[in-house]
């Protein structure tokens, strides 16, 4: 498989602080990969440099061969690249429909005459949306409220509709921020398997930033394990469950040599923000 | 004693009420007609204090009613009992309460003004002032326990159909009162005639549009809308010349009132210096055309270009103008986009003021011709209120077309979360840009009618307050909603211009009105769909919601 998405020798900087520090990161087309690391490791920026949110100070970011870095998100967003969020950040005040049709923004074509003076093609384009929206409502299992606000939405059903509407831009990758924070057990199944749903049934490739291991486990192809802004690891799930760098980052040091294998939940992440490493 | 509490609240508001209109000098302007108004806001008063409160025995309603009309009509009384004594005594209280005069007391006790300086005893005519009030709150509170509820469960489809057609009747209801108020024959109110005309008039305009808001689409709602639509269009041939001004100045306001509310409501720009536009507007077609202006009187052989083709020009330059102060504050949101525009209107206007040399600076430009269709000039307050009304329309199709396309959702999404509905693609710099032009050529259209309308033009006319009520208006009628701004027009424009017979009061009406309203309807009067979900969405459900987890 080719490579989709790649970031070579990246670095973030806020001020002193070395948000992502000489990061390089293959995503293959049609992979699932996942980016973990402790609170702080420098995950989410990651995500801002590729949506372009951030601009990296050095280092270039490819997406399909071409470099990506520095581009507004508007523009990123129109060459393939949807994103969630970790704390969801839908459009509250519209309805579920409403969301996903604001999603499908770079595929419209309308402008401001045409919005007026509607012609022809203005109707067969609005439907064509609506048609759309519908059909990816129906995919996230939402298809009976597209008319509620998305802020009256159930918090699973809020973090559905949140992907339905990343998808709606038809991207060739989706980067999900922790899609599963915050939910029951049975929801994790679920969005588990809907994120695999993502990848087999649209072929679209997935980047994930997951805290739960077991989703992490499950589904990722690839890891790539962040701390204090650089790569420590990356490789296959086993490869990753037994490294002793990561064992570290997330249970601090001295752990790895009593335990063969990391049962990292969300349990053993906070108490590594609580007592820091060292 | 809980009864009593229970009315005791109300009674005292509504007291509140009647002293204030009375007060300001109702019965001195309206002679004993203002009895049937105190005796109009008793009865709607408890009937509504009744209506809020399911659930009461009768008994209870109706004693509560007693109260609500009992207390205020014996304060009333007893204050209109001591000015009369005072009045028969000569004792004047007009330094404190101007209105206070014989004729006023007059007015509420069925005497005359003579018989009240004379000392005739005013208790008969106050007993049956009390006796009409408190009879009106009963009859409220009365009316109030009619079983409504039962309407409801009706299920035969006829009474159905004729149910719902009824939000339908009030609006012609009053339009019919309004067309009788014009035949000649009719003189109810005397010289006031037109201002009762004028309220009829606002009051049918909001019904209607709540009326369309009510009623289901259909056949009904399509004839209705032809109807009222017809009847607006009546409107300014069965005017007079005093009404149709003031209405024209109303649309005038309806036309900024729906660009700002692109600008504002839609795309959640907060410009508070959105009279710079209508300054433009006006001052491009006034210099363009007056006689006076410096242009007409410098370049030689330039005679001043005619309304039809000034007003492009005034929208091209409103344009112009839009995009200049949309693109250096494009990076800015919330109270520094408010500053910085707030600064943008006020340079306008300075700028108006101290080019003295071509804009006439204080002294302003005078004789703005009116347009002409073949000779025929449109200069009277009817023309310009045909003119503006056919304006309006336009603008009101393509801010209703706008809101419902792709460019409409992309403003919302902007006034929701900027950096999300960047995410999505949306091109923010032009988004913003789109929402500052169309508002610039709105404001842009308006100014140059209201320079047709005032003839005269000053840079005084477009002073902050112009902004700042543009704003109140939007936010009245609803934020975000087009019917909202016609309301919002009607009542913070239209309204006190019928008001300026109790001049001194009307600005403090206006200040209780609008922080009673932000009150108990924050969402404004006819607000937006989306608008009054969002406002009052923990009320009608309660779905349960797990908190956000942000990590």
């Amino acid at each position: 498989m080719p490579t989709l998405l790649s970031i070579r020798n990246m670095t973030k900087r806020f001020g002193g602080l070395v948000a992502v520090n000489n990061l390089s990161l293959d995503v293959e087309e049609l992979s699932i990969v996942s980016l973990i690391g402790p609170n702080g490791a420098g995950k989410t920026t990651v995500f801002n440099c590729i949506t372009g949110f951030y601009s990296p100070e050095e280092g270039s970011i490819l997406f399909q061969g071409h470099p990506i870095q520095g581009r507004s998100p508007d523009r990123v967003t129109a060459q393939g690249i949807a994103r969630t969020y970790q704390n969801i950040r839908l459009f509250a005040n519209m309805t579920a429909i409403e969301n996903i049709l604001v999603g499908q923004h770079p595929l419209l074509k309308t402008g401001w005459l045409e919005a007026i003076l509607h012609p022809p093609r203005y109707h067969s384009e609005e439907k064509q949306a609506l048609e759309e929206a519908l059909r990816l409502l129906d995919f996230v299992e939402l298809s009976k409220q597209g008319d509620n606000l998305a802020s009256s939405l159930a918090y699973a059903a809020q973090r559905k509709l949140e992907i339905a509407r990343a998808l709606a831009s038809k991207p060739k990758i989706i980067l999900l921020d922790e899609p599963t924070a915050g939910m029951s057990p049975k929801e994790t199944a679920d969005a588990t398997r809907f994120i695999k749903r993502l990848r087999d049934e649209l072929g679209i490739t997935v980047l994930l930033i997951e805290h739960d291991m077991h989703v992490v486990m499950g589904i990722s192809e690839n890891i790539t394990v962040l701390d204090y802004g650089s790569k420590i690891a990356e490789g296959q799930a086993k490869q990753i469950q037994t490294n002793p760098l990561v064992i570290e980052a997330y249970l601090g040091r001295g752990a790895a040599s009593g335990q063969d294998q990391v049962k990292t939940t969300r349990a053993a992440t906070s108490r590594t923000k609580a007592k820091p490493k060292g | 004693m809980r009864t009593f509490v229970s009315g005791l609240r109300p009674a005292l508001i509504v007291f509140a009420i009647v002293l204030y209109l009375n007060l300001i000098g109702f019965p001195l302007k309206f002679g004993s007609v203002a009895i049937w108004v105190f005796a109009a806001v008793l009865f709607l008063f408890s009937f509504v204090v009744s209506r809020r409160a399911k659930g009461s025995s009768p008994i209870l309603a109706i004693t509560r009613s007693l109260i609500i009309g009992l207390l205020p009509s014996l304060g009333l009384a007893l204050l209109t009992y001591v000015f009369a004594l005072m009045q028969a005594s000569q004792v004047t209280v007009q330094a404190v309460f101007a209105q206070i005069l014989p004729p006023h007391t007059a007015a509420l006790t069925g005497l005359t003004g003579e018989q009240v300086i004379a000392g005739e005893s005013v208790l008969p005519g106050l007993a049956s002032l009390v006796l009409i009030l408190t009879s009106a709150s009963v009859l409220g509170g009365v009316v109030s326990l009619l079983p409504y509820e039962k309407l409801k469960t009706i299920h035969s489809e006829k009474t159905q159909s004729l149910l719902s057609t009824l939000p339908l009747l009030v609006p012609m209801a009053l339009f019919t009162a309004y067309l009788s108020l014009k035949l000649p024959s009719v003189q109810l109110f005397g010289s006031q005639e037109n201002i009762f005309g004028l309220l009829l008039l606002y009051i049918f305009f909001g019904a209607s549009l709540f009326a369309l808001r009510a009623i289901p689409q259909g056949n009904a709602k399509t004839s209705f809308m032809i109807v009222a639509m017809l009847a607006t269009l009546s409107v300014p041939l069965l005017n007079d010349q005093f009404q149709n001004s003031v209405l024209g100045f109303v649309v005038i306001f309806i036309i900024m009132g729906i660009g700002l509310n692109i600008v504002v409501g839609f795309a959640g720009l907060l410009d508070l210096g959105y009279v710079a536009f209508f300054a433009v507007g006006a001052y491009s077609y006034a210099l363009l055309s007056s006689p006076d202006s410096w242009i007409l009187q410098n370049v030689p052989g330039f005679e001043g270009v005619t309304f039809w083709a000034g007003l492009p020009i005034a929208i091209v330059l409103g344009l112009i103008a839009g995009i200049l102060l949309g693109i250096p504050v494009l990076r800015l949101r919330g109270d520094y986009l408010a500053i910085v525009t707030l600064g943008f209107g006020e340079i306008i206007r300075l700028i108006l003021l101290n080019l003295r040399e071509y804009t006439g600076g204080p002294g302003g430009v005078i004789g703005v011709p009116p347009p002409f269709i073949f000779d025929v000039s449109l200069g009277k307050p009817r023309d310009i209120l045909f003119l503006s009304l056919a304006l309006s329309a336009i603008v009101t199709f393509i801010a209703v077309r706008l809101r419902d396309s792709r460019i409409g959702r992309s403003w919302v999404a902007m006034r929701e979360d900027e950096h999300v509905a960047q995410a999505m693609g949306i091109n923010l710099v032009s988004t913003k840009l789109l929402a500052f032009a169309f508002g610039a050529v709105f404001a842009s259209l308006s100014g140059t009618l209201y320079a047709v309308r005032q003839v005269n033009i000053f840079p005084d006319n477009f002073a902050l307050d112009v902004s700042i009520n543009v704003l109140a208006l939007i936010i009245i009628g609803g934020i975000g909603s087009i019917e909202g701004v016609v309301i919002g027009a009607i009542a913070l424009i239209g309204l006190p211009e019928v008001l300026r017979s109790v001049n001194e009061y009307r600005i403090v009406t206006f200040a209780a009105l609008l922080v009673a309203m932000m009150a108990i309807r924050p969402e404004g009067l006819l607000p937006s769909l989306r608008r009054k979900r969002e406002l009052h969405a923990g009320e009608q459900e309660n779905i349960p919601r797990r908190k956000k987890i942000a990590r």
